[in-house]
């Protein structure tokens, strides 16, 4: 079931430019969509449209079935949200700080705050003034601000921009935690391919505004088996997986269709007399996907 | 109610969390003690008009007089560059700053995001009019002790009256809520100017230079035969409350004008703010 659900965002800026040109695409119930794109292509202003702070030319968003763009308040009642660099009232304690914000969502419960400011590491320190945290720690205090109170989705944006290896890591165990133990569906806005990659499910590309991609993530492709054939005989090993359904990339990339098992194919390919070099496996990476599309448009 | 009791309380935890907001009153006491010390040495510059009245100017020389005076010159020197700091802060800089799109990533409205901001400067004016009536009121008293008359001195409306303590003290109270009320007008500017895309410095000059044009244009006589349609003439009714027969007709029309063009400032403010996209 889709949770969030994108469709046909179009956003010209009153400058003239194109931010999102017909961008649709949705967020299923206790995945985690990566949303991936250059500076620039489109990704905040998704989240800005999403969160209601951005008014779309066209199209609207619906999170669990509630028009952002229709009923705004009832839609943001499920969701919390990290959009652009998360600011803190420096005088202010992390503590006030959460108070502050729970405020707005006219509910406070300092049992459950508790509780998540203990799931994010925080308990030390949390009574301390905003000005003395770090950048990890604030990322942190964000990401407690945007799951109080419960929310079903949580959107990040850029979550990790600007953390060092070691503040990355724990944010993406973090991540990966609450959805592993608190069944939590959250949409990330990210243009750090590796990040997408160790931590999403699927992914939406974007470029210059426009979808190019919706798909698993690579290496969480569990149905397509894909195998690295090396050979000399590069036309005959083509004609031969032509004839058996198979396809081949100029690299040698070889996609077993589902109707055959690849040692099937593989002697396919001996009875034909191809030189059979090496028949691997083979695991594309997102980077490869993702400069693939680059380089198509 | 009780959802929007709780999220002004949090607007209030912001105001009052931040040492500024404590440095502004701070400034105010040594503004008033410095006047209470000029006072003092020098006494006060009506001590002559009461004489002239054939009056009891040690009667009439007591707190509430002396109290009114510092009250007077420190709103005059500090009170609308203050309300309007504080107000052309309250969006702009949350805008500027980024807290507004942690704050908008919640489940509340625009407008009432806006109607919790401009409920707080506008309530944070009427609370620092009174703080300033009663320090001044407790510098008076310890200038000239407790009891005495009051001699009431409003130039821009023309009341000059005299009082007894009793009478005198309830007279300064109602002052002190009418100008604070008045001052709220301040705020409204700076926080309409607030909601549009600017520095909140601007917002706050934008504020203060259309107040200072509007008072020196009323009081160089320049427009005198459409005072009405300046702001500082209106806000200046608060003054009637201390004539001996109040005129409350003329002061309600005051009030009413205040309040149309406060209403006026917000709704526009709000429009502003509704069609921003706000994005980095």
């Amino acid at each position: 079931m889709a949770l969030l659900d994108v469709r046909h965002l179009t956003k010209r800026w009153p400058t003239g430019r194109l931010a999102l040109d017909d961008v649709s695409f949705e967020v299923k119930e206790g995945e985690i969509l990566g949303l991936l794109g250059h500076n620039g292509a489109g990704k905040s202003t998704i989240m800005g449209i999403t969160l209601g702070m951005v008014r779309p030319d066209q199209g609207e968003v619906r999170i669990g079935g509630r028009s952002v763009q229709k009923e705004r308040d009832r839609a943001l009642r499920q969701i919390g949200a990290i959009y652009e660099a998360a600011v803190f009232y420096d005088y202010l304690s992390g503590w006030q700080n959460l108070r502050v914000f729970c405020s707005l969502s006219g509910w406070w419960d300092e049992a459950e705050v508790k509780r998540v400011v203990q799931i994010v590491n925080l308990n030390r320190a949390i009574h301390h003034k905003a000005s003395t945290y770090s950048h990890g720690m604030r990322q942190r205090l964000a990401l407690a601000q945007a799951m109080l109170p419960e929310p079903k989705i949580l959107l990040l944006d850029e979550p990790t921009d600007g953390l060092d290896p070691e503040g990355i890591r724990e944010f993406r165990e973090l991540i990966l935690h609450l959805r592993k133990h608190h069944g939590m569906t959250i949409m990330l806005n990210s243009h750090l391919l590796a990040e997408v990659e160790q931590m999403c499910d699927r992914c939406v590309i974007i470029k210059d505004g426009k979808k190019v991609f919706e798909g698993p993530v690579p290496s969480q492709e569990k149905t397509r088996r894909m195998f690295q054939l090396e050979t000399g005989d590069i036309g005959l090993a083509r004609e031969i997986l032509d004839r058996a359904g198979a396809t081949m990339d100029k690299h040698g990339i070889v996609e077993v269709p589902l109707s055959m098992e690849p040692h099937e194919l593989v002697a396919a390919l001996v009875r034909g007399n191809v030189q059979v070099g090496a028949w691997q496996p083979h695991r594309r990476t997102l980077e490869q996907l993702y400069m693939g599309l680059s380089s198509k448009s | 109610m009780t959802l929007f009791l709780q999220q002004w309380h949090g607007e209030l935890l912001k105001l009052f969390g931040r040492k500024r907001t404590y440095i502004g009153f701070g400034a105010f006491v040594v503004l008033q003690i410095l006047v209470f010390l000029l006072v003092k040495k020098f006494g006060l510059p009506t001590q002559r008009i009461i004489a002239g009245a054939g009056e009891n100017v040690d009667y009439y020389l007591s707190a509430l007089t002396v109290a009114s005076f510092v009250m007077g010159v420190s709103v005059f020197l500090l009170g609308a560059l203050f309300l309007s700091l504080v107000a052309g802060d309250i969006v702009a800089k949350e805008g500027e700053d980024g807290h507004m799109r942690l704050l908008l990533a919640r489940p509340v409205s625009r407008f009432r995001l806006l109607l919790l901001k401009y409920l707080t400067c506008t309530g944070y004016a009427v609370f620092l009019i009174q703080f300033l009536a009663w320090t001044a009121f407790l510098l008076g008293i310890m200038l000239r002790g407790w009891g005495g008359g009051y001699f009431a001195l409003v130039p821009e409306v023309s009341v000059v009256a005299f009082y007894d303590w009793g009478p005198g003290l309830l007279r300064y109270a109602l002052s002190s809520v009418f100008l604070g009320i008045s001052m709220t007008t301040i705020s409204s500017i700076a926080f309409f100017l607030s909601c549009f895309r600017i520095k909140p410095a601007a917002a706050t000059i934008g504020a203060l230079s259309y107040i200072l044009v509007d008072f020196i244009i009323r009081t160089g006589g320049f427009m005198d035969s459409h005072q009405h349609l300046l702001i500082t003439k209106h806000m200046a009714v608060w003054g009637r409350v201390l004539a001996e027969t109040i005129d409350w007709p003329l002061i309600w029309r005051g009030y009413a004008v205040i309040l149309a063009v406060n209403l006026t400032l917000f709704t526009l403010g709000y429009a502003v703010f509704e069609s921003r996209d706000l994005k980095s």
